[in-house]
C-alpha cells in the first residue's frame, strides 16, 4: 500500500470507529495495533450503553453514539448483537433513594428518560432482587452490545473500504517535520509509515505516544475487575443490566478503590458480574480481593446468585482522565489528533468519537461541539 | 465437526475465522466463542491450536494457546464471596 492519508494507532473500540468512519470518509487508513483488534479495555467491560453519566456533554455524546449503533447495525455485515435493554438502578437505603432522586432530577434536565421506582414496583419487576431495598430507577434508552464483534465488524467494514489493518505492530516513534509543526510518519516495530495524519487512539497508552510528539495527555489506568458466570436462563434478572446505588458514587476520581454491584446479562446467558476502579498502574492482574468484595454485594442484591457458578475473571484498564472527559481533539501539531479517555464509556461513546474525529480532520462542522473535549485543557503552563 | 463442544463451535466457523484474518487462539475466541464456554478452552484449546498451525503454515509449537485466567475450574459465587471478610462496599 502506498501512503496513507491517516494511521490510527489502537484497535481497541475507539481506534476501529475513528478507522471505520474515515474510510467511509474514503481517507486512506492504516490502523496498526500492538496486539490483536479488540485485545485490551475493549474486550474487558461489559458492553454496557451507559447514557445517564452527568455532565451533559457526555450524555449529548452517548446519546448520539447509540443512534450511530443503531445504524451500524444495519450497515455492518456481522450481528454484534446491539441490544435496547434499558437499565435498572437499585438504591439500598433509603438515603440513596433520596440521592438518586436528586440524580433522576439533573437526568431529566440533561434530557435522559428515568423513572422513579418503590421498592415494590422494582420487585415486581425483578422478583429475584432482595425485599432488602428502598427503591430504585429504570433507564429505559440505555443499550448493550457484544464489544469484541462490534470492533471485528468495523474492522472488517473498513477493511472493505480499503483499510489497512496491521495487527501486532507496535509503535515506536512519529517523526515530525524539521519545524516540528506536522506530522511527516510514524515509526512502528514493522517499518515505517508516512502519513500526514495520526489518530492517537491508544487508550491508556495514550501517554506515551503523546509524549513523542510532545504532547501532554495525563490518562491514568484505572482497573476494572469482572466476573463471568456460567450461562444461565433469561429470568433470573429481567432487565439484563442492573446496576446498585453506589455506582455513579465509584466513578469519581477521588475514589481511590471502590466497588458497586453491577448486574448485566449478554445475549449467550452469561451473567457480567461488575464493577470495580482502582488506580493500580498498568498491572492487570485480578485482584482476588476485589472480585470476593463484587460477588458478595451482586448476592446481596439478588440472594439466587449465591448458587451459580463464575467460570471466568479478569481485569482490564480503563483510561481514566483527570477530569472524567474524553478527550476527541486535535492538537498545536498539525495533523495530530487524540481520541482517549474515555474510562468507563468508550463502548457507549466509540461511534460518536470516530465520527467526530472524522469531521475534524475533514474540516466539517462536528456534529456536537468538541471545545471542551480539547486535549490542550492538558497543556502544561509554562 | 464440533471443535468447541461447551459452546458448540464448529471446524467450519473456525475455519472461516482464520480466513477472516484470526491468527491467534484469542482471536479465533472473539470471533466463534470456541474457548468461552464451561471448561474455557481446556478440552478444545489443543484442537483450535492445530487448525490454526495447519491453516497458517505454522509449526503446532508456535501456535501459543489462548489466555488463561482464574478460577482454574467453575466455582459458586457464594464460595467467591466468601474469600472476602470485614470489608464494606465503598472501602
Amino acid at each position: 500500500m502506498t501512503n496513507p492519508d491517516v494511521v490510527v494507532i489502537g484497535g481497541g473500540i475507539i481506534g476501529c470507529c475513528c478507522a471505520y468512519y474515515l474510510a467511509k470518509q474514503r481517507l486512506k487508513v492504516a490502523l496498526v495495533e500492538k496486539g490483536s483488534i479488540c485485545s485490551e479495555a475493549s474486550k474487558s467491560c461489559q458492553g454496557h450503553l451507559f447514557l445517564w453519566e452527568l455532565p451533559a456533554i457526555n450524555i449529548k455524546l452517548a446519546k448520539a453514539s447509540k443512534k450511530l449503533y443503531e445504524q451500524l447495525y444495519n450497515e455492518l455485515d456481522i450481528d454484534f448483537e446491539l441490544r435496547n435493554t434499558g437499565s435498572m438502578s437499585i438504591a439500598e437505603k433509603p438515603q440513596d433513594l433520596e440521592t438518586l432522586q436528586q440524580t433522576l432530577n439533573e437526568l431529566r434536565q440533561a434530557g435522559v428518560e428515568c423513572h422513579l421506582l418503590s421498592a415494590k414496583e422494582f420487585i415486581k419487576t425483578e422478583p429475584n432482587v432482595t425485599r432488602d431495598i428502598s427503591g430504585g430507577a429504570s433507564f429505559p434508552e440505555d443499550g448493550q452490545l457484544n464489544p469484541m464483534l462490534t470492533t471485528i465488524a468495523l474492522t472488517q467494514a473498513a477493511k472493505k473500504l480499503g483499510a489497512d489493518i496491521r495487527l501486532f505492530t507496535e509503535v515506536t516513534g512519529i517523526e515530525l517535520s524539521a519545524d516540528n509543526y506536522s506530522i511527516v510518519a510514524v515509526e512502528t516495530t514493522k517499518g515505517r509509515i508516512g502519513t500526514k495524519y495520526v489518530i492517537n487512539a491508544a487508550g491508556v497508552w495514550s501517554g506515551q505516544i503523546g509524549r513523542m510528539v510532545g504532547i501532554n495527555i495525563p490518562l491514568v489506568p484505572r482497573r476494572g475487575n469482572l466476573i463471568v458466570t456460567e450461562q444461565v436462563p433469561d429470568n433470573i434478572i429481567n432487565c439484563q443490566i442492573i446496576i446498585a446505588s453506589g455506582y455513579l458514587d465509584s466513578l469519581k476520581g477521588e475514589n481511590k478503590a471502590a466497588v458497586a454491584a453491577n448486574v448485566q446479562q449478554t445475549r449467550e446467558g452469561n451473567l457480567l458480574l461488575g464493577s470495580s476502579r482502582e488506580f493500580a498502574g498498568f498491572d492487570k492482574n485480578v485482584n482476588p480481593e476485589v472480585i470476593s468484595l463484587i460477588a458478595k454485594r451482586c448476592i446481596r442484591f439478588f440472594p439466587v446468585l449465591a448458587g451459580l457458578h463464575t467460570i471466568r475473571n479478569w481485569a482490564g484498564l480503563r483510561p481514566y482522565s483527570p477530569d472524567m472527559l474524553p478527550i476527541i481533539s486535535s492538537s498545536p501539531i498539525e495533523g495530530f489528533y487524540v481520541a482517549s479517555g474515555h474510562e468507563g464509556v468508550g463502548i457507549t461513546m466509540g461511534p460518536i468519537t470516530g465520527k467526530l474525529i472524522t469531521q475534524l480532520i475533514t474540516k466539517q462542522q462536528p456534529d456536537l461541539p468538541v471545545d471542551q473535549l480539547s486535549v490542550e485543557r492538558f497543556a502544561e503552563k509554562q | 465437526m464440533i471443535i468447541c463442544r461447551c459452546q458448540e463451535v464448529t471446524l467450519k466457523e473456525i475455519v472461516q475465522a482464520i480466513a477472516e484474518g484470526a491468527t491467534t487462539v484469542n482471536e479465533i475466541k472473539r470471533r466463534t466463542r470456541a474457548g468461552m464456554g464451561l471448561c474455557q478452552g481446556r478440552s478444545c484449546s489443543r484442537l483450535v491450536r492445530k487448525i490454526l498451525a495447519e491453516h497458517t503454515g505454522q509449526k503446532f509449537a508456535k501456535v501459543r494457546p489462548g489466555s488463561f485466567r482464574p478460577p482454574v475450574r467453575p466455582i459458586a459465587l457464594s464460595t467467591l464471596a466468601s474469600l472476602e471478610k470485614d470489608t464494606d462496599d465503598k472501602s
